[in-house]
């Protein structure tokens, strides 16, 4: 099962790797409509494989006899930081309707997976620090956070590459940025939720919920900064 | 002379000095440019460590800056400081604003006429579209308040107005969270416990080294590590704890890491563990003769013979020396009446190193006793610190989500038995979102118009 899992990943990885070609031909060749269609439906079977690789996953570690919810190292928060990146976006291209957006978004997803591929994938027993249900709301959290400031990178580069800024009152320069906005938005709130969950988990384990060690105060550096 | 501006008096300068919005953006980008700078240089490390990594210069400016326990240095502390005052008087001086806005009559707004957003002609005279646009006016927006302006029927309706007060939430919030910290400094403490498996402990060491008790004591009933199958990766920590009061069993508890347990209002949490020495006994070798003797921590034991006395400083159960040695040692502190005391090592009898000194120590058995290392802590400020948090995400959510939104509908005659509709609002944030709204009503209005 988990041969599978770590296959799949595989096959999904260089499948955004695809997608993301298609989904740039369908936005230069602006004749080829099939390829912007072809990279929505490769797109959603690509979710649907990586979905599967994940659930795969959290089955294997509980065949292996120490079952976890697979948010537990860096290989795992990047697989499913790509997940979100696939789902946010196939969200607002159902939402919007545009398809050009996919050429800015889906690479990330790639370069989520092609990183990920990069680590070891072998599945290891949980330290007893991280055995915790309010980790798994914190991993979850912030990468749905990261996600949505991913996407709102991705699009802000589409923003300046199609030359929006020239034209900011238009129709289309205003839709995309209020997408952005309400990525950075979603963002925003996820990862302040996400230092709040990462804040009671750490209250459990340690018995202080916050102790400013380099990564928290980077998160709440983050976070003021945004915020400003 | 008389237009020159009059200095307002200081109470009022400082009052506006903190209600500036420049200012928490400044203060905030400090925080934050300042809260990294902490973690780029590394905190509370001894003084050599910042010798070597600064040079002699750069500690003395890390010392005067308290850059070393910069969170808890008092500019940072005055900085939050600052921030806590700049909310609590940005809040205090908007607030009026806001409620008035709130609780704006809607006849006044229902006068006020803003641009045409949206308009189209339907047929029929406005009167038989009345009802119609007051019902989906109702339905997208909220309460309806129906005037008429000299030629116009106007319906207005607005909604959203509460979250105007989604920026008050999140300022109190932080408030409240820098309320628990401090309430969790003053009244809360923090240390920890090193209990022997069967020991009865009621204080535990504070941060400070003090000794604090507990007003109730804590027995460790057993100590256990367990592991995943087939590795060296441990799974669990686990204690089993009795709480005592007043000598009475009160509670018994298991503590887990992650799965603290708590006694009025005093948390444990499992922390670390390990072995101490509880009694080492050895033989001396003293002028070829064999005596055993018993040796403990902290109190000199006279030996046999007249051959002086001995204490024991510390004691491992195993340790490895490659081919060598294998098997418990002990540092024994030796000394002869009248001359300086001498450390001695000590290894099981047959160890292959020669004896130095005018006596040698052979192990015979080394005791050992499990300890389970224990955080204490006791914090009445973590219920604001929740409290706060949840306050905060909400009031984001209300601040980006919520929009305060007025839509106008203006119905006028428009020749014979045409009516023009038109659609105008007004909003405190997300424009394109009250857009969307009023190019569905206006499509509402027209659909179903012929019906």
């Amino acid at each position: 099962m988990e041969a599978l899992s770590n296959t799949l990943a595989v096959a999904v990885t260089f499948a955004y790797l695809g997608i993301s070609v298609a989904y740039l031909g369908g936005w230069i060749i602006k004749k080829a409509t099939f390829l912007g269609r072809l990279a929505t439906l490769g797109l959603w079977l690509a979710l649907m494989a990586h979905t599967a690789s994940i659930v795969l996953r959290w089955l294997a570690s509980h065949d292996l006899g120490f079952g976890h919810a697979p948010f537990s190292n860096l290989f795992e928060s990047l697989v499913f930081f790509g997940w979100t990146l696939a789902l946010l976006y196939l969200i607002i291209e159902i939402k919007t309707g545009d398809k050009r957006m996919g050429a800015f978004a889906v690479p990330l997803a790639f370069f989520a997976m092609l990183y990920a591929l990069k680590l070891d994938p072998a599945i290891k027993p949980l330290l007893p620090a991280l055995k915790s249900n309010w980790l798994i709301a914190h991993v979850i959290t912030c990468f749905l956070g990261y996600a949505g400031f991913g996407v709102s990178a991705a699009l802000s580069v589409m923003y300046l590459v199609t030359g929006q800024a020239k034209d900011p009152e238009g129709h289309k320069a205003l839709v995309l940025d209020d997408l952005i906005y309400q990525n950075v938005v979603v963002g925003f709130i996820l990862l302040t939720a996400g230092i709040v969950t990462g804040s009671i988990w750490a209250n459990s384990a340690w018995g202080t919920y916050w102790s400013w060690d380099p990564k928290e105060t980077w998160s709440s550096a983050c976070c003021l900064r945004t915020s400003a | 002379m008389s237009d020159t501006p009059q200095t307002p008096p200081a109470g009022e300068r400082i009052w506006n000095f903190f209600a500036s919005v420049k200012l928490s953006f400044s203060l905030l980008l400090v925080l934050a440019v300042t809260s990294i700078l902490g973690t780029l240089i590394p905190q509370k490390e001894s003084l050599s460590a910042y010798v070597q990594a600064y040079g002699e210069t750069g500690t003395r400016v890390i010392q005067a800056l308290r850059l070393n326990d910069m969170y808890h240095a008092p500019w940072f502390l005055l900085l939050l400081a600052c921030l806590a005052v700049n909310l609590v008087i940005c809040s205090l001086n908007r607030l009026p604003t806001t409620l008035k806005l709130m609780a704006k009559d809607p006849q006044a707004d229902l006068k006020r006429s803003p641009q045409t957003q949206e308009s189209c002609t339907l047929a029929g005279a406005p009167d038989s579209h009345l009802e119609r646009a007051q019902a989906l006016l109702q339905k997208a927006v909220g309460q309806v308040s129906a005037g008429q302006t000299d030629k116009a029927s106007v319906l207005f309706a607005q909604k959203g107005a509460w979250s105007r007060l989604g920026v008050y939430v999140v300022h109190l919030s932080v408030i409240i969270i820098m309320t628990g910290a401090i309430v969790g400094n003053i009244w809360g403490f923090a240390g920890r416990m090193n209990i022997n498996e069967g020991q009865t402990l009621d204080s535990i060491t504070l941060d400070n080294g003090q000794q604090r008790p507990l007003g109730f004591a804590l027995r460790l009933e057993k100590f256990a590590v367990s592991f995943y199958e087939g590795g060296s990766m441990p799974s669990e920590f686990r204690s089993d704890v009795t709480f005592l009061d007043q000598g009475q069993t009160v509670m018994q508890a298991v503590l887990r890491v992650n799965d603290p347990a708590e006694y009025k209002g005093v948390d444990f949490y499992q922390a670390s563990y390990g072995q101490n020495v509880g009694r080492l006994e050895v033989n001396v070798v003293h002028g070829g003769h064999k005596h055993p003797v018993q040796l403990e921590h902290g109190r000199w034991v006279d030996l046999p013979d007249g051959a002086g006395k001995a204490i024991l400083l510390e004691a491992r159960a195993d340790i490895h020396m490659g081919e060598v040695y294998h098997g418990p040692a002990a540092r024994i502190g030796y000394q002869v009446e009248g001359s300086e005391p001498m450390a001695l090592t000590a290894f099981k009898a047959g160890a292959p190193f020669p004896a130095r000194g005018p006596v040698s120590f052979e192990i015979l058995d080394l005791a050992t006793v499990q300890y389970s290392g224990l955080s204490v802590k006791h914090d009445p400020g973590v219920w604001f610190i929740w409290v706060g948090c949840t306050l905060m995400v909400v009031g984001f959510f209300i601040t980006f989500y919520c929009a305060h939104r007025k839509v106008w509908v203006r119905l006028t005659p428009a020749g014979k038995d045409r009516t023009k509709v038109e659609l105008a609002g007004s909003t405190n944030k997300n424009r394109l979102g009250l857009k969307r709204l009023l190019e569905r009503l206006g499509a509402q209005m027209q659909s179903k118009s012929g019906e």
